[in-house]
């Protein structure tokens, strides 16, 4: 039985990513449900052309949200299913983190905003789209070398 | 030949799809020109030293730029399209001094051709420019003498949906055929009705203007914007703002100057002004104002204060050049008597002297929240702030006159009398063929009304009192000493006297008054009907305009037909029509009016004293020049 650092298996490893992402996408499904009933109350906070960032931040959240859920998703069967591919923790890690911080900066970025300028929550969203960065480039590049 | 391996094949695709892509972006990139040359017959929206135009504001300020395109202030100017001129212009056919006047379309284009009676039709000059758009709308045609406009000389009139003459809807004398001539909004309309024109005057009566933006933009009241978005192109400082002053000193923000320049920000329109010499008003015709928001004061222009002691050489200069220009503007007092000259009457407020009150205290141009619906109603209402229709507006500074309410102004507490706005902000202002507020905050008087001609606030209300009865209410209830009253003011109501004997300003105020709802509640409507009725027979085409709209306020007139344009022949039918229909079907057998009303128990004018009052008529020519 392959063994990895901290002493998790792959299997175990890509479980982490599917579980996080199935829960993730529950979570930005009830987000973006949550966003559709502020469309049918018309919520001036959320819908208002004054709060036009608020609502770019919030859509921006659900989708990047709901995209990463599936990309976690896709992630853990990908090292599931394809023979010898190993989901580094370090890859695994940085792509559950990426699925939060990003839409996490977009929400706390529209909770709080200042004129067309999100709230300081934002500056989540790069630090997101690092890890993100990492862990795409970590999978593709694994996957080139397997023989 | 060798066979290329697959990965070769890849790069090849690869390289090539990579070139493909960059012949786009550079294609797409390339400075094609999207409008070949700007327009030659009409002022253009031109680079003027750091302004930017509001596009460059919407990105970052979307709300205000919403709240602000919902307002008048952007409409104020606009490049003449189907969708900004009145709607049916290309079947438009009018008439004007021995000339008609065809409208046709071609395209998107719209042509004025004019003949003279019994000639043909000229060539057509389009229709370039249109100023107003909620309550009169003027198109401004090319004359062939490069930038320079020529005024059609008919305007619509929005709530009516009618075209009627320029001269008609501006309270003027009936002999002044034309009150703007050719080169006139190049010279002197563009100085406030576009952000930072430029009227470059070149020789005769030729003119290169341009302007920053056509209406009233973001960079008349914030100044110009390029080096705020320069500088707040870098995120950092922007969250630096965000997170301490909340204050760029880069852009300026009317709410968090001081009152009196933040009113000035206002007033560099919205005042009566005149230039201090020549070379300021060479200047400012050539560069644009030099005033920027924020500044004490308007640079090569002063706020004309006829009673101040300020700017006495330039003054002296004006009632030497223009002995009209202070009567055509203001009551005798020098008080303000013209619709957008508000500054005029915020200076010269109590209230102003405290330091605090501005424009702003009242009004705001940019409304949260920024719903549709509401935002409609604020743009009509003059753009004030939530509850400041009411007298909010003057108990937020004023916060002990909640509780003795009824003790200061004697009446009850739902009564409009105890509104503070009808009482110190009385309808004595008028312009755009209807009275407003004026904005000077001052208490009634009776020596208003009969030293400088002004009807005061009660007598607005009670229409049917004379001024021996204000005079003594005023000296009963606030300690005001009885003046000396003449017969007339002891024994005809003070309104009477102004609609039959004022000047044309008070007869036009007077004229709308009777329309005005809280009064008719007061003064009881049914003894307005002759009065209005013999309104409109006035000279003056304002007057008559604002008769017949408060006679359609009165039961059984509400859709009489009226062309207040029309020839005296015709308004004399006109005027008999309405009478009949008033004695026949309209009024009360048993109806009873005060003497003060000079009216007989059948409801008709007292001849004798009404005749005498008619030859009292102050014909003195007035132009209000708003």
């Amino acid at each position: 039985m392959q063994t990895t650092t901290r002493g998790q298996t792959p299997k175990k490893k890509a479980h982490r990513n599917l579980r996080f992402g199935w829960w993730s996408l529950l979570i930005f499904l009830l987000f973006g449900g949550a966003l559709e009933t502020m469309h049918g109350f018309k919520i001036g906070w959320y819908l208002d052309v004054g709060n036009e960032a608020r609502r770019l931040m919030f859509t921006l959240a659900h989708a990047h949200g709901t995209l990463l859920a599936l990309v976690n998703i896709a992630a853990g069967l990908t090292a599931r299913n394809v023979v010898r591919f190993d989901l580094r923790p370090s890859t695994s890690l940085a792509l559950i983190w990426a699925a939060i911080l990003l839409p996490a900066g977009f929400f706390l970025g529209g909770v709080v905003t200042y004129g067309g300028d999100p709230g300081l929550g934002v500056w989540l969203v790069p630090v997101g789209a690092i890890l993100l960065f990492y862990s795409i480039a970590r999978i593709a590049l694994d996957l080139s070398r397997l023989k | 030949m060798p066979r290329l391996s697959r990965s070769w094949w890849d790069w090849l695709f690869a390289i090539v799809a990579i070139a493909g892509a960059s012949v786009l972006i550079l294609i797409s990139l390339h400075n094609f020109p999207s409008e070949a040359q700007p327009p030659q017959n009409r002022p253009i929206k031109s680079q003027v030293a750091g302004y930017v135009s509001s596009n460059a504001c919407r990105s970052c300020h979307s709300g205000n730029y919403a709240t602000w395109h919902t307002s008048y202030h952007r409409t104020m100017t606009q490049v003449a399209t189907p969708s900004s001129l009145p709607q049916n212009m290309d079947q438009l056919q009018l008439a004007l001094n021995g000339t008609e006047y065809k409208v046709e379309r071609r395209g998107d284009a719209f042509f004025v051709r004019k003949r003279r009676e019994g000639a043909g039709y000229g060539g057509g000059q389009q229709i370039v420019l249109v100023t107003g758009s909620h309550t009169l709308q003027i198109p401004w045609l090319e004359t062939g003498q490069g930038r320079t406009l020529e005024q059609l000389p008919f305007a619509y009139i929005v709530a009516e949906k009618m075209w009627a003459p320029v001269s008609q809807t501006f309270l003027m004398p009936p002999d002044l055929k034309e009150y703007y001539s050719i080169g006139a909004w190049n010279g002197a309309c563009m100085d406030c009705h576009v952000t930072q024109g430029q009227s470059r005057f070149v020789e005769g009566n030729r003119w290169d203007s341009r302007v920053a933006e056509f209406g009233i933009a973001c960079e008349a009241c914030h100044s110009e914007g390029a080096e705020h978005i320069a500088l707040n192109r870098n995120p950092l400082r922007r969250f630096k703002i965000h997170l301490t002053t909340r204050s760029d000193p880069s852009i300026t923000t009317p709410a968090r100057l001081k009152a009196p320049d933040s009113a000035l920000d206002c007033g560099q329109c919205h005042s009566v002004w005149a230039f201090n010499n020549m070379t300021d008003k060479i200047d400012f015709n050539r560069h644009g104002s030099g005033f920027r928001p924020g500044q004490h004061d308007l640079v090569q222009r002063f706020v004309v204060q006829p009673k101040e002691e300020d700017h006495r050489e330039q003054k002296d200069f004006i009632r030497r050049t223009e002995p009209d220009f202070v009567g055509n503007r203001f009551w005798g007092d020098g008080m303000v008597r013209v619709t957008g000259r508000e500054l005029n009457g915020v200076q010269a407020s109590p209230c102003f002297r405290g330091g605090q009150f501005s424009c702003i205290s009242c009004h705001e141009m940019h409304l949260y929240p920024a719903e549709s619906a509401a935002l409609k109603t604020w743009a009509r209402n003059g753009q004030l702030k939530p509850r400041m229709e009411s007298d909010q507006a003057c108990l937020q500074c004023h916060t002990d006159m909640t509780a003795r309410l009824v003790a200061h102004t004697h009446h009850a507490a739902d009564s409009s009398g105890s509104r503070c706005y009808n009482c110190h902000m009385p309808n004595t202002t008028f312009g755009l063929l209807h009275a407003i507020r004026s904005h000077q905050v001052s208490s009634p008087t009776t020596r208003e009304s009969t030293d400088y001609g002004r009807p005061n606030a009660c007598n607005l209300c009670h229409l049917d009192r004379t001024l021996s009865w204000t005079a003594e209410k005023l000296h009963q209830w606030y300690n005001q000493p009885v003046p000396t009253l003449s017969q007339d003011d002891q024994t005809i109501a003070a309104a009477v006297q102004w609609l039959v004997k004022g000047d044309a300003g008070q007869r036009a105020l007077l004229a709308w008054g009777l329309g005005w709802e809280p009064a008719q509640k007061i003064a009881g409507g049914d003894w307005f009907y002759p009065y209005l009725i013999y309104s409109l027979n006035d000279p003056y085409a304002a007057v008559r305009f604002d008769a017949w709209k408060s006679l359609q306020t009165l039961p059984g007139f509400a859709n009489f037909s009226f062309d207040f344009t029309a020839a005296e022949g015709v308004l004399n039918e006109a005027a008999a029509r309405a009478y009949g229909k008033w004695l026949r079907d309209v009024r009360s057998p048993s109806a009873t009016y005060r003497p003060e009303t000079l009216l007989d128990s059948d409801g008709r004018l007292q001849k004798d004293i009404f005749q005498r009052l008619q030859s009292e008529r102050d014909d003195k020519r007035i132009i209000l020049s708003e």
